[in-house]
């Protein structure tokens, strides 16, 4: 243990949260319209991710040479983009880093699942993620900037993924955890289908007591799920802008 | 435990069902099991749910959800833009911007030597010195694959290779699909606005204009038709003989004409005008385009019009002339 006071005896977070407070998110889509077909921009506290959808389209940039396209599905390729001065401590991170190589598949196996595949056929769905600044969260903001970009694509989903970390202090469940709360943590990424309890994205990298586990998703689902409003409410203004003078 | 999280304050979001029927992904649209499910729906126990961000668009029994923004799906008859990306046995890959690249065949162009000849196997080995990679043409959609993907074709006059011109992309939501999507402009300048959002501003050729002087000979009412722009039937058609004489070598040729410095900068100048109406989200058509490059030519140079402030004022201009004007 650091010598931070975590969670202090009053019930209040490093941060000022109680143990069941979000960060401030923000999120906006059609943030880049010229440049992809879907585009947004999702802040979780000090987390800021950009994330720019390419597709469907039938021949893919990042497609490695001589991948056939798929006659089922589309074909997901996702590209993490991590520069040096996006964490606290500046560090170059090598090009197939394990971590981010292994977020990137979870990543699409979630989508896989949430992506109407019988409407892309033989096609390709280019994913850039950006990490612009990275306070905790990776995983949850890159869940939730990929469901806003693809929605802003036009591509058809059977509903909203929305992610949120929940971390374990002693025996208190602490919600969408800071960087300074994961480092001395465990803590489990949750993401959540539309308005449901079903989870669509799980990841734990450290130990948890197994009695614990259904409390900290629990509160998960819950942050999720004020997520979700949030975004619903970010694309149904995004829309109306976009219809405004047709 | 109490499981919940502090909410500060509840947006009414959920309320704006009964005003307008906008959804979003994953959203409940109807519990009536009679209606038909179309594009942008899905169907989960008896319940129709929408899974794209857009607006409910119901025709007799059809639900469908038309999405704010997507890429071009094509329809039979659409008049496009595109550019070929790629030179296969009897067939040519077009991007047309869509889901997939449409089909060319070299059976539905037009070949040097008029249209009743047979297309032999010398023809498919020049394919390229027809129409090679990056080339840019416009075709007519003829007709569309079950997973669809569109098959083109050229076979008339007012399609095949671009020349003398310049190429721009906008969205393709905001070309509404018209009559005729080939206009002359004020400024001898022609535009073809593509319905998948790519388009095409070319000096205005000589033999269209030729037309326009022979044109003199006919009926008053006819004349004043052609110069307001309305499509009459058999405008533009060309009889038999001609048409074996046009399709020569030259409609394939790379070549583009000596244009001048001024029709240079009237195409620069539209090429902007439709920039600012796509930045500022209008939809496309000849009128509108037509406004915009009045309203630019007040300001002069044509390397002011690449500044986004001054996009906006012109796209603002615009729908503001349109309100006064009573809808255009």
């Amino acid at each position: 243990m650091s010598r931070l006071e975590l969670y202090s005896p009053e019930g209040l977070r490093v941060d000022g949260r109680r143990w069941n407070e979000l960060r401030r998110f923000e999120c906006q889509i059609n943030t880049h319209p010229n440049a992809a077909d879907g585009s947004s921009y999702v802040q979780q506290g000090n987390s800021k991710v950009l994330c720019l959808v390419k597709g469907p389209m039938e021949h893919g940039a990042n497609l490695a040479a001589g991948t056939k396209l798929d006659p089922n599905g589309p074909v997901l390729s996702l590209n993490i983009n991590y520069p040096p001065f996006a964490s606290n401590e500046r560090k170059k991170r090598p090009k197939n880093d394990r971590r981010l190589q292994e977020i990137s598949i979870i990543l699409k196996r979630c989508f896989m699942k949430t992506i109407v595949l019988k409407n892309y056929s033989r096609t390709a769905i280019d994913i850039n993620l950006t990490v612009l600044a990275m306070d905790g969260g990776l995983l949850a903001c890159f869940c939730n900037a990929i469901t806003l970009a693809l929605i802003d694509a036009g591509i058809s989903l059977y509903d909203y993924v929305s992610a949120v970390s929940v971390g374990l202090y002693d025996q208190t469940p602490l919600l969408d955890m800071n960087a300074l709360e994961e480092n001395d943590l465990s803590f489990v990424t949750i993401g959540v289908v539309g308005d449901s309890d079903k989870l669509n994205l799980t990841l734990c990298e450290d130990k948890l007591p197994l009695d614990k586990l259904e409390r900290l998703i629990s509160l998960g689902i819950e942050g999720c799920h004020r997520l979700k409003e949030l975004m619903d409410l970010q694309v149904r203004v995004a829309g109306g802008q976009l219809q405004e003078r047709q | 435990m109490i499981i919940s999280i502090s909410v500060p304050s509840k947006p009414e979001a959920s309320d704006t069902k009964a005003g307008s029927s906008v959804v979003t992904p994953g959203e409940l649209i109807t519990d009536d099991p009679t209606w038909m499910r179309g594009h942008g729906t899905y169907f989960l126990n008896d319940k129709t749910y929408s899974s794209v961000a857009g607006t409910v668009l119901k025709v007799n029994k059809l639900l469908s959800v038309v999405p704010f923004k997507g890429r071009y799906s094509p329809e039979t008859g659409d008049h496009l833009v595109g550019r070929i990306i790629d030179v296969g046995q009897k067939r040519w890959k077009v991007d047309i911007g869509g889901e997939h690249d449409a089909v060319l065949m070299l059976g539905s162009v037009n070949l040097p030597g008029g249209i009743l000849r047979r297309k032999s196997e010398s023809d498919e080995l020049q394919m390229r010195n027809f129409l090679k990679e990056g080339d840019l043409l416009n075709a007519e959609v003829q007709s569309l694959f079950s997973d669809g993907s569109a098959s083109l074709h050229t076979r008339s006059l007012k399609y095949g290779k671009l020349r003398n011109g310049v190429f721009v992309a906008v969205p393709s939501k905001l070309i509404v699909r018209a009559k005729n999507h080939s206009h002359d402009l004020p400024g001898n300048v022609s535009i073809i606005l593509g319905v998948n959002g790519y388009c095409w501003i070319y000096k205005t050729p000589l033999s269209s204009a030729a037309d326009h002087s022979a044109s003199t000979a006919k009926t008053n009412a006819e004349l004043s038709s052609a110069a307001s722009g309305n499509y009459q039937p058999g405008q533009g058609s060309v009889s038999i003989t001609r048409l074996e004489q046009e399709s020569s070598w030259d409609i394939y040729s790379d070549k583009n004409d000596a244009l001048s410095a001024s029709i240079k900068d009237t195409i620069s100048r539209y090429k902007n005008c439709l920039l600012s109406l796509s930045q500022c989200n209008i939809g496309i058509n000849e009128i509108r385009l037509v406004r915009a490059y009045e309203i630019s030519l007040g300001y002069g140079d044509t390397n002011l019009l690449f500044r986004e402030e001054v996009r906006q004022s012109i796209g603002e201009d615009v729908i503001a002339q349109e309100k006064m004007r009573g809808a255009g």
